[in-house]
C-alpha cells in the first residue's frame, strides 16, 4: 500500500476496522474508529481515514459531508489508490459512471493489480458498454486469478460481445476441459454448455453446433430447449426427416404451440401443397381432438369449399361454448375479403336459424341458449371491424336485449362508439360494465383508460385507487408501481387539455422509469456470472442496449417532443396560467376574485407539496436506516409541471427525447420527421440534412415526410449562397435527394403518385398552398374530399385535416372547414369531433370563434388509439 | 437448523405477499427480494481449477491479447498522425452537435478532409 503518510501500527489496526465496518455495513462504528485516528493531532489530516470517512457518511445519506471528505482526503493523498477507489465509489453511487471510471483508473495507476479495483472498473465497463475497455480488464483479472471460473466466463463474453466468435469459443472450450462435470443434474455445467452453443450457432456455425449438442447431450439437463435446436438446426443443414422427427414429438409435447407447426411443415416441405399439408393437420387432429392450433392453423391457408367447412364448425364449436375472443382469433384471416364473406353468411344463417328452431342449421342436435348471444357477440365484432357502426350496434343492442347482465356485451358496446368516436358515451358504458363487478381488475383497468381518452383524469385516478395501496395517492402509487400504460395516457390527456407542464411530468416520469430498468441491470452483471446464467445474462444486455426501442417509450418521447416544440412556437408568459379558465369573459372584479383563488390555490398546492416531501423524506430516511444506506442513487429533481412547461430550452429537452428514437428507431419515419422539426427551429443545417438523409431511406413517401422534403428544399433555397464546407456537403447531396427538381414537380409527382390516399392528398395540397397561394381553391377541394374509394378515411385523418383548415394551412377558409365538418358528420354520425354545436352558426358571423370552436371539440377528443 | 429458519422465515413472507396483494403492502415483498438478492452477492466464489490445466489455456489466451494490444496501438498512432485542422473540428462540433472527441475522431478516419467527415456524419 504505497501511501506517503503510512500510520503506525494501532492507527492502522483503527484503519482496518473502519474497512470492515464500511463492509458489515456498521457505519456508526466506521464513523468512530475514524474519529479516533483524526482526533490524534498527528493525523487529523490523514488522507484515507477522511476518504473512508466521507465515503461512509455517503452510506448515511449525509451527501455533502461525504464529498468535502472524500475530496479533501483525496487533496491530502493523491497517490494513495484507497483515495482514488473512494472518490471513485463515491460517484459510482450518484450514478457519474464515466467520472468512476477515471478514478479507478487513476487509483489502478497506484496499485495495479488490485483486484477489488479491477472488478469494480469491469462492471462499470460493461454497464457503460465500453466493450473494450471491459476486455483489456477481463484480461487482466484473468491474468491475475486464472484459477477462477468468472475470470474466464468473463473474458470469453467480452469477445463474444464483441462479435468475436472464434476467439470467444476458443475461450469457452479451453475453460471447459478444465472442468469436470457433477455427475448428477449439474445445472451450472448444462448452463456453460448450453451458452458455448450459443455462441456457436450466433457465429452461425451449424454443424459444430449440431455435434456440439450431440456430443454434450448427456451433460445437459435443459431437455426442452435441446429438443427444439435440434429440430431447428436439422431444418438449418436440411436434414428433413431428423427435423421432422423431433418436431413431431414436440407437437406432442405441446399440441398448441404453433411454432413447432411450422418448423414441422417446413420439414415435411409442405410449403407449397394445401392438401398435404391439410392431411397432416387433419392427422394431428384425430389425435388431439381438443386443441386449437390444428383446427385454426389450416384456416390461414385454405381456401373454398375446404375452407367454408373448417371455418363452420370452428365457429360452431366456438359459439356453442361461449368463447368471447373467438373473433380475435380469427382476425389474422379477414385480410381475405372472400373469407370475410363466407364467415359473415355463414353466422347470419346461424343466427336466422337458431331464431327459429335453435340450431346451426338443418342437422345436428339443438344448442344452448347462449349459442344465439355469442352469434351476436361476434357479429357485433364482425361489423365494428369493417366499420360498419350501424349494424355493429344493432347487434351488441340484439346480444344487450338478449342477456341484460353480461360484462363483455358493455364492454364490446363502449368499444364499438370509441371506434365511432364518441368518447364520452364509450366511458359511460365502459363504467357501467365495471359496476358490475368491481373486483375485477382488468375491467377496472379499462374503464380507467377509457376515462382518460375522455380526459376524465381525476376519476381515472380515483376508479384505479380502488386497487392501489392505501395511504398513498393512486396516481403516485402508480408510478412508484412503474405504471406505464397509466401514466401514458395521463400525458395524452393532459396535452389533449392544454395542460403542457402536467403532460411532461408525465413524460419525464416515464422516461425515469427506462433509466431506472437500465440502473437495475447492474446487480446482474456479478450475479449471473457467477450463477452461470450466461445465456440469460447476454439476453439481457441485448435487451437492455435497444430498451427505448419499446413504443411505451417512443410513445410519451413523441409526445414530449412535440410539447416542447410547441412551447418553443408559443412560449407561455408570465401571466399565463396553464389551467386558466377563459378569463377573458370576466369582469375586473370577477376577474380579481379568480386571481385571490388561484393564489390561494396555489399556496395550499404548494404546503401540500412541502408536506408530501416532508414526509417522504422521513420514508426514506426509515428506508435508509432498514437497509443501513444501500447505495440508492441520487435524489431526482422533483418534477414540477410549471417550471417544465416554462423550460428555458425546450429545443435541448425535446433533442434528450429524440435521440433514443434516433439510434434505436431509424427504421421509423416519425423519428425523422421529429428530427427535422427540432433542427429545422435551431437553423442547424447539416443536422436537417441528416433528418432529411435518414428519412429518404426509412420511407421516402411518408406524408409527413414529404412536407419536410419540400420545406428543406425552400430552405435551402433561402440560404442564398452558403459558406464552406456546408456548401460542397450540401450540394453534393442535394443532388441526390432531389435530382434537381423543384418544389413543385416534386409536389405534383407525389400527388400523381398518391392520389388515393386522404393523408397525402392533405399533404400534397398543403404544400401546393404553401407553394402557390393562388392555387387555394384547388388545394382545398384535395385535402377535403371525402370520396368513397379514397384509403384513409378515418375519424384520426378528417380531424387532422380539419385543425389543419382551422390552423390556416390552406389560407382562410373558415366557411369550407364548417362545411368540411358537416360532410365528415354525415360520415361518422356519432363521432363528437364534427358535431357542430348549436351556438357556432350564430357566432359564424364573428370572427375566428367558429374556428376556435371546432379546434376545441377536435382535438379535445382526438382518439389516441 | 438454520436452513429451518430460513424456510419458516420464507413461508411468513409467502403469507405476507398474499395480504399485500389486498392491503397493498408492498414493503415487505420488496425487502425480501433485496435481501435474497444480497445473500446471493455476498457469496464469493472460492472454486479454484487445478492450476496445471490452466497453463495450456492461458497460452492460447494471451498470444492473442498481445496481438490485439498491438494492433490497436498501431491504429492510433497511424489515426494520430493525421493532422487535423482545429476550425473544421470547431465547426463539426458546432453544427453536428457531437462531443469534441468524437469529432476529432471522425476527422482523422476521413484523413482530414471535412466534407468527406460531413457526408459520413449526416448518414
Amino acid at each position: 500500500m504505497p501511501s506517503k503518510n503510512p500510520l503506525p501500527p494501532k492507527e492502522n489496526a483503527f484503519f482496518k476496522r473502519i474497512l470492515k465496518c464500511y463492509e458489515q455495513k456498521h457505519y456508526k462504528s466506521g464513523l468512530k474508529f475514524a474519529k479516533q485516528i483524526l482526533s490524534n493531532p498527528k493525523y487529523a489530516e490523514h488522507g484515507e481515514t477522511m476518504a473512508m470517512k466521507g465515503l461512509t457518511l455517503n452510506c448515511l445519506g449525509r451527501k455533502e459531508e461525504a464529498y468535502d471528505f472524500v475530496r479533501r482526503g483525496l487533496r491530502n493523498d493523491l497517490t494513495s489508490h484507497v483515495c482514488w477507489h473512494v472518490y471513485g465509489l463515491l460517484q459510482r453511487s450518484d450514478r457519474k459512471y464515466d467520472e468512476a471510471i477515471k478514478c479507478y483508473r487513476n487509483a489502478l495507476k497506484w496499485d495495479k493489480d488490485n483486484l477489488q479495483i479491477l472488478r469494480d472498473l469491469s462492471l462499470l465497463q460493461i454497464q457503460m458498454r465500453d466493450l473494450e475497455g471491459y476486455r483489456e480488464t477481463r484480461y487482466q483479472l484473468l491474468a491475475l486469478r486464472p484459477g477462477q471460473r468468472a475470470s474466464w466466463i468473463g473474458y470469453a463474453m467480452a469477445y463474444h460481445l464483441l462479435k468475436d466468435y472464434d476467439m470467444c469459443l476458443k475461450i469457452l472450450e479451453e475453460f471447459r476441459k478444465t472442468q469436470t462435470p457433477k455427475p448428477v443434474y449439474d445445472y451450472e455445467h448444462s448452463e456453460l454448455l448450453l451458452y458455448q452453443n450459443m455462441v456457436m450457432q450466433e457465429a452461425g456455425m451449424n454443424i459444430e453446433a449440431m455435434e456440439h449438442l450431440n456430443t454434450f447431450d448427456k451433460q445437459i439437463v435443459d431437455r426442452l430447449y435441446v429438443q427444439e435446436t435440434m429440430a431447428q438446426l436439422y431444418n438449418q443443414l436440411n436434414q428433413s426427416d431428423k427435423a421432422a422427427k423431433i418436431f413431431r414429438d414436440l407437437i406432442n409435447r405441446n399440441p398448441e404451440n404453433w411454432a413447432y407447426y411450422r418448423g414441422y411443415e417446413r420439414a415435411l416441405h409442405l410449403e407449397e401443397s394445401p392438401e398435404e399439408r391439410m392431411q397432416m393437420y387433419k392427422s394431428i387432429m384425430e389425435e388431439f381432438p381438443h386443441s386449437t392450433m390444428p383446427k385454426r392453423l389450416p384456416l390461414d391457408f385454405t381456401t373454398d369449399d375446404v375452407f367454408r367447412e373448417l371455418i363452420d364448425e370452428y365457429l360452431k364449436k366456438s359459439l356453442r361454448k361461449g368463447v368471447p375472443p373467438s373473433f380475435v382469433s380469427i382476425k389474422s384471416v379477414y385480410k381475405d375479403l372472400w373469407k370475410v364473406k363466407t364467415i359473415e353468411d355463414l353466422v347470419l344463417s346461424y343466427v336466422e336459424n337458431l331464431k327459429q328452431t335453435g340450431k346451426f342449421d338443418s342437422k345436428g342436435d339443438v344448442e344452448p341458449a347462449t349459442a344465439l348471444l355469442w352469434a351476436y357477440y361476434f357479429l357485433a365484432q364482425h361489423y365494428d371491424y369493417l366499420n360498419n357502426m350501424e349494424k355493429a350496434f344493432e347487434y351488441i343492442d340484439l346480444g344487450i336485449e338478449h342477456t341484460p347482465l353480461l360484462i363483455e356485451l358493455y364492454v364490446l358496446k363502449a368499444k364499438i362508439y370509441k371506434h365511432a368516436g364518441d368518447m364520452d358515451e364509450a366511458v359511460r358504458l365502459m363504467d357501467e360494465a365495471q359496476s358490475l363487478d368491481t373486483a375485477d381488475r382488468y375491467i377496472n383497468c379499462k374503464c380507467a383508460k377509457y376515462m382518460l381518452r375522455a380526459n376524465l383524469i381525476q376519476e381515472a385516478a380515483d376508479m384505479c385507487s380502488k386497487f392501489t395501496r392505501e395511504g398513498i395517492s393512486a396516481v403516485e402509487n402508480l408510478n412508484e408501481m412503474q405504471c406505464m400504460w397509466f401514466q401514458t395516457e395521463c400525458a395524452f390527456a393532459y396535452k389533449r387539455l392544454g395542460k403542457w407542464g402536467d403532460a411532461l411530468k408525465k413524460c419525464h416520469e416515464i422516461d425515469r422509469h427506462f433509466t431506472e430498468i437500465i440502473e437495475d441491470q447492474f446487480d446482474f452483471h456479478t450475479y449471473c456470472m457467477r450463477k452461470m446464467t450466461l445465456r440469460s445474462y447476454v439476453g439481457l444486455l441485448r435487451l437492455e442496449d435497444s430498451l427505448r426501442g419499446h413504443p411505451f417509450y417512443s410513445r410519451i418521447a413523441h409526445l414530449a417532443i412535440e410539447i416542447y416544440l410547441h412551447l418553443h412556437d408559443h412560449p407561455l408568459t408570465d401571466t399565463d396560467h396553464e389551467n386558466d379558465v377563459n378569463s377573458e369573459n370576466l369582469s375586473p372584479s370577477e376577474l380579481k376574485k379568480l386571481k385571490r383563488k388561484q393564489r390561494k390555490a396555489q399556496k395550499k398546492a404548494e404546503i401540500e407539496r412541502e408536506k408530501l416531501k416532508a414526509e417522504q423524506e422521513k420514508r426514506d430516511q426509515n428506508k435508509n436506516k432498514a437497509a443501513d444506506g444501500e447505495l440508492d442513487g441520487p435524489k431526482e429533481e422533483e418534477l414540477i409541471p410549471d417550471k417544465l412547461a416554462r423550460a428555458d430550452d425546450p429545443l435541448e429537452h425535446a433533442i434528450h427525447f429524440l435521440k433514443p428514437l434516433q439510434m434505436l428507431i431509424p427504421q421509423c419515419i416519425e423519428t425523422h420527421v421529429k428530427a427535422y422539426k427540432i433542427y429545422s427551429r435551431k437553423g442547424k443545417l447539416l443536422l436537417m440534412l441528416q433528418s432529411i438523409k435518414r428519412g429518404v431511406l426509412a420511407n421516402r413517401s411518408d406524408p409527413r415526410f414529404h412536407i419536410c422534403l419540400i420545406h428543406f428544399l425552400q430552405y435551402v433555397k433561402d440560404q442564398g449562397e452558403l459558406s464552406e464546407p456546408a456548401k460542397t456537403v450540401i450540394n453534393l447531396e442535394m443532388k441526390n435527394i432531389y435530382q434537381e427538381k423543384t418544389a413543385l414537380q416534386l409536389n405534383e409527382e407525389f400527388l400523381a403518385s398518391n392520389s388515393d390516399s386522404l393523408e397525402h392528398r392533405a399533404a400534397g395540397a398543403r404544400m401546393m398552398y404553401k407553394l402557390d397561394k393562388s392555387r387555394q381553391e384547388e388545394a382545398m377541394s384535395l385535402a377535403t374530399s371525402l370520396d368513397s374509394n379514397l384509403k384513409g378515411v378515418t375519424i384520426k385523418n378528417c380531424i387532422e385535416v380539419l385543425e389543419a383548415l382551422c390552423r390556416g394551412d390552406l389560407g382562410k377558409c373558415e366557411q369550407e372547414a364548417l362545411e368540411y365538418q358537416t360532410r365528415c358528420h354525415k360520415i361518422f354520425p356519432h363521432a363528437t369531433a364534427f358535431i357542430i354545436p348549436a351556438q357556432a352558426s350564430t357566432n359564424c358571423s364573428g370572427t375566428d370563434s367558429p374556428t376556435e370552436q371546432i379546434l376545441v371539440n377536435g382535438s379535445a377528443l382526438k382518439n389516441e388509439s | 437448523m438454520a436452513t429451518n429458519d430460513t424456510q419458516v422465515e420464507e413461508a411468513e413472507v409467502e403469507d405476507n405477499d398474499a395480504e399485500s396483494e389486498l392491503k397493498g403492502k408492498k414493503v415487505a415483498k420488496h425487502d425480501a427480494g433485496a435481501a435474497d438478492l444480497e445473500k446471493v452477492t455476498d457469496y464469493e466464489e472460492e472454486k479454484e481449477i487445478a492450476s496445471q490445466d490452466i497453463q495450456d489455456a492461458m497460452r492460447v489466451v494471451s498470444d492473442r491479447q498481445n496481438k490485439e494490444a498491438k494492433a490497436k496501438h498501431e491504429k492510433e498512432k497511424e489515426l494520430s498522425k493525421v493532422k487535423i485542422n482545429k476550425d473544421d473540428v470547431d465547426y463539426i462540433v458546432q453544427e453536428m452537435e457531437i462531443s469534441r472527441t468524437r469529432a476529432e475522431h471522425v476527422l482523422r478516419e476521413y484523413k482530414g478532409n471535412v466534407v468527406e467527415a460531413l457526408v459520413f456524419l449526416t448518414n
